[in-house]
C-alpha cells in the first residue's frame, strides 16, 4: 500500500478481525483485518480468512445496489485478508439500546426490519444479525456491518435462521425489552412485502417457531 | 458438625455420589461408569448397571467420608436433562433417602451444576463457560438472572461426534482420549466441513465427511487414521474456539471456564487458553475429577438452591429429561 494509505490506530479487537482507523487517499477509513488465529492450524486458518474476506467484500458491494446502508468498500487485499472501507461514525445498537426510549426503539427496529427484508427479498442472508453489527449514526441512519457470514440464498429456512439469531440476541441482552423490539422489527420486515409475496413473508416468520422447536431439550408440548 | 449434603448424579453413563458440606469442602466422590461392550449408550443397559450398583456406590461414598447416612442433612440429585430411564433412578433413590431420613430434597439441572462446580473449584466469579461433553455443547454466561445460552450445537454434541467417529474407526468406547492420542501423531490436514452459524455450531456434516474418509479407496494410501483424527479435532475445536471467542467479544466477560468431559482434551485446552489470553480474560479448566459428570457438582448446586429457595416437595422432584438450562432462574446469584 502506498504512502497515501495509512493505518493509524487500533479501534477494536473483535472476535474475528481487528479494526484500525486510518486514511486512504484523503478519506477516513476502517481497515478490517482478519488476523491469523494462532489457535487454529495455518491451513485451516488461511482458508477461513480468505473465504470470509472475499465473501464479505463482495456482499458489501452487492447489497449497496439495493440502497442498503453499508460501508463503501475501497480496497480488498486477500493476501493479508484486509478490507479497506468507509469509516461510519456512530454507535453500536448494542451500546445504546438500554438507553433508548420506546418510540426510538420502535422506529429503529421497524427500520432494521425493512432493511433486512430488502436483503432477503434480493436473495441475501446476512448470517450474523446481532445488535453489535448494527450502527446508528448521529443523524439516526442505520448501517449494517460485518457481512463475513453472508450467504446467497432464497430459501425460507435460511431467512428464518437469520431472523431467529436476532431474536435470540434480543432475548439474551439486558434492557432490550425483547418482545417490543422484535415485534417492531417483524412489523417493519413485513411492510416490505406486497400482496404477491406476503405469503412467503408469513412463512418465514412462522418458520422461526419451527426452528426453535428443533432446538435441543424442547418440551414436547412446545414442539410443532 | 457441619451440615452435609449427599449429591447423586444420574443423567447418562455415570452414576456418581458425592458428599460435601455447606461450605464446599468435599469428603468423598465415588463414580461408576457404564462402558458399553459395543455400540453406544443403550438407556436400558445403562439403567440396569446403575440399578445393580447404586447401593454399593452410596455405601462406599459414606465410608470414604467416614460418616453414617444419618449425618446427611440434604439430598440433591440430577433432575434434568438426561436419559429418562437413568434420571428416574437418581430421582427415586433420592426421594427414598429423603423420606427415610426425613431430610430436605433438591432437584438440580445437570448443566448448571457443571458451571457451579467450576466456579467453586476454580475460584472464579462470573465466567463465560464452554461446556463440552458427550451430551452437550454449550457456550453460556450469566445474564438477566439466568445462565443464558449464547451458542450451542444444532445437532450432535462434540463428545458424541468424536465417540461415534471413533466407533466407526473400530476404537473402543470412550473414543475421545484415543482420538486425541492418534491426532497428536499427525500434522497432515485433510480439509473437512467447518460449519459455524452465528454463534451456533453444526457437527453432523463434519462427522459424515470424516466417516466417508474412512470408507474411501484412498484410506490407508494417501492418508491414515491419524490424519483423519487430526483433521477432525482441528476442525471441530477450531469451530468451538471461534464461537467461544465470538461470545467472549460480544459479552465481554473477564473469565473463561472450560468444563465437561471433553475439557480433558489438551489440544482444546490450549486453544481456549490462547483465546482467553487474546481477550485478557482469565482461563480456567475445571479439574478433571470434577469436569466430567460427578455427584459433587450436583451436591454443591443443590446446596446453593436449598439455601436460596429451600426444599423441593416430592411432587416437584419429577424428572425433566429435556429441560434447558436457560429455562431456570438462578436465585443465588442475584
Amino acid at each position: 500500500m502506498s504512502s497515501d494509505v495509512k493505518k493509524e490506530k487500533i479501534i477494536r479487537k473483535g472476535a474475528e478481525a481487528s479494526l484500525y482507523s486510518g486514511y486512504w487517499f484523503g478519506k477516513n477509513v476502517i481497515f478490517k483485518c482478519r488476523i491469523p488465529k494462532k489457535y487454529r492450524i495455518e491451513e485451516l486458518d488461511k482458508r477461513i480468512r480468505t473465504e470470509r474476506t472475499l465473501n464479505e467484500a463482495r456482499a458489501l458491494i452487492k447489497v449497496k445496489n439495493y440502497g442498503i446502508n453499508v460501508p463503501q468498500v475501497f480496497e480488498i487485499d486477500s493476501t493479508t485478508s484486509t478490507i479497506v472501507m468507509k469509516y461510519i461514525q456512530g454507535n453500536k445498537l448494542k451500546d445504546i439500546l438500554a438507553n433508548l426510549d420506546d418510540d426510538l426503539k420502535k422506529k429503529y427496529f421497524y427500520e432494521i426490519g425493512r432493511t433486512i427484508a430488502t436483503l432477503h427479498k434480493n436473495g441475501h442472508i446476512h448470517g450474523d444479525i446481532t445488535t453489535s453489527n448494527i450502527i446508528i449514526t448521529s443523524e439516526g441512519n442505520i448501517f449494517l456491518i460485518d457481512f463475513g457470514l453472508h450467504e446467497y440464498s432464497d430459501t425460507i429456512e435460511d431467512k428464518s435462521v437469520d431472523l431467529h439469531l436476532l431474536k435470540r440476541v434480543l432475548i439474551s441482552s439486558r434492557g432490550s425489552n425483547y418482545e417490543y423490539c422484535f415485534n417492531a422489527f417483524l412489523e417493519g420486515y413485513r411492510s416490505r412485502y406486497r400482496e404477491i409475496d406476503i405469503n412467503e413473508c408469513d412463512e418465514i416468520i412462522k418458520n422461526i417457531k419451527a426452528i426453535e422447536s428443533r432446538g435441543r431439550y424442547i418440551k414436547p408440548e412446545d414442539r410443532l | 458438625m457441619k451440615k452435609l449434603c449427599l449429591g447423586i448424579e444420574s443423567t447418562a453413563h455415570t452414576f456418581s455420589v458425592g458428599i460435601l458440606d455447606f461450605d464446599g469442602n468435599i469428603y468423598s466422590l465415588i463414580n461408576d461408569i457404564f462402558i458399553p461392550e459395543e455400540g453406544g449408550l443403550h438407556p436400558g443397559l445403562v439403567r440396569e448397571q446403575h440399578l445393580n450398583n447404586f447401593m454399593k456406590i452410596i455405601n462406599s461414598a459414606l465410608s470414604e467420608a467416614q460418616i453414617s447416612v444419618n449425618n446427611i442433612n440434604l439430598i440433591a440429585f440430577s433432575q434434568s436433562p438426561g436419559l429418562g430411564p437413568v434420571l428416574k433412578i437418581g430421582a427415586w433413590i433420592s426421594r427414598m433417602l429423603s423420606q427415610m431420613l426425613d431430610i430436605p430434597i433438591v432437584g438440580v439441572n445437570h448443566c448448571i451444576a457443571h458451571i457451579e462446580i467450576g466456579r467453586l473449584k476454580c475460584n472464579i466469579e462470573d465466567p463465560l463457560t464452554l461446556y463440552v461433553s458427550g451430551g452437550n455443547t454449550i457456550v453460556s454466561a450469566f445474564e438477566s438472572n439466568r445462565y443464558q445460552i449464547f451458542g450451542e450445537t444444532l445437532d450432535l454434541a462434540i463428545g458424541n461426534m468424536i465417540d461415534s467417529f471413533a466407533r466407526d474407526a473400530g476404537l473402543q468406547h470412550p473414543g475421545g482420549p484415543k482420538i486425541e492420542k492418534l491426532a497428536s501423531k499427525s500434522d497432515n490436514y485433510i480439509p473437512l466441513p467447518y460449519v459455524v452459524k452465528g454463534m451456533d455450531l453444526s457437527f453432523s456434516g463434519l462427522y459424515t465427511a470424516a466417516k466417508y474418509l474412512l470408507q474411501s479407496g484412498e484410506y490407508g494410501k494417501k492418508y491414515n487414521l491419524n490424519d483423519i483424527a487430526y483433521s477432525l479435532q482441528e476442525t471441530a475445536f477450531g469451530m468451538l474456539s471461534e464461537v467461544t471467542e465470538r461470545a467472549l467479544a460480544h459479552i465481554e466477560k473477564r473469565e473463561v471456564l472450560l468444563t465437561g468431559g471433553v475439557a480433558a482434551n489438551k489440544r482444546l485446552q490450549s486453544m481456549i487458553k490462547y483465546i482467553s489470553k487474546e481477550h485478557d480474560a482469565r482461563f480456567e479448566v475445571v479439574p478433571l475429577k470434577y469436569a466430567g459428570d460427578n455427584g459433587v457438582m450436583i451436591g454443591w448446586t443443590g446446596i446453593l438452591r436449598y439455601q436460596a429457595e429451600g426444599s423441593h416437595t416430592i411432587s416437584d422432584t419429577i424428572i425433566k429429561p429435556k429441560e434447558r438450562m436457560d429455562q431456570i432462574t438462578i436465585p443465588w446469584r442475584s
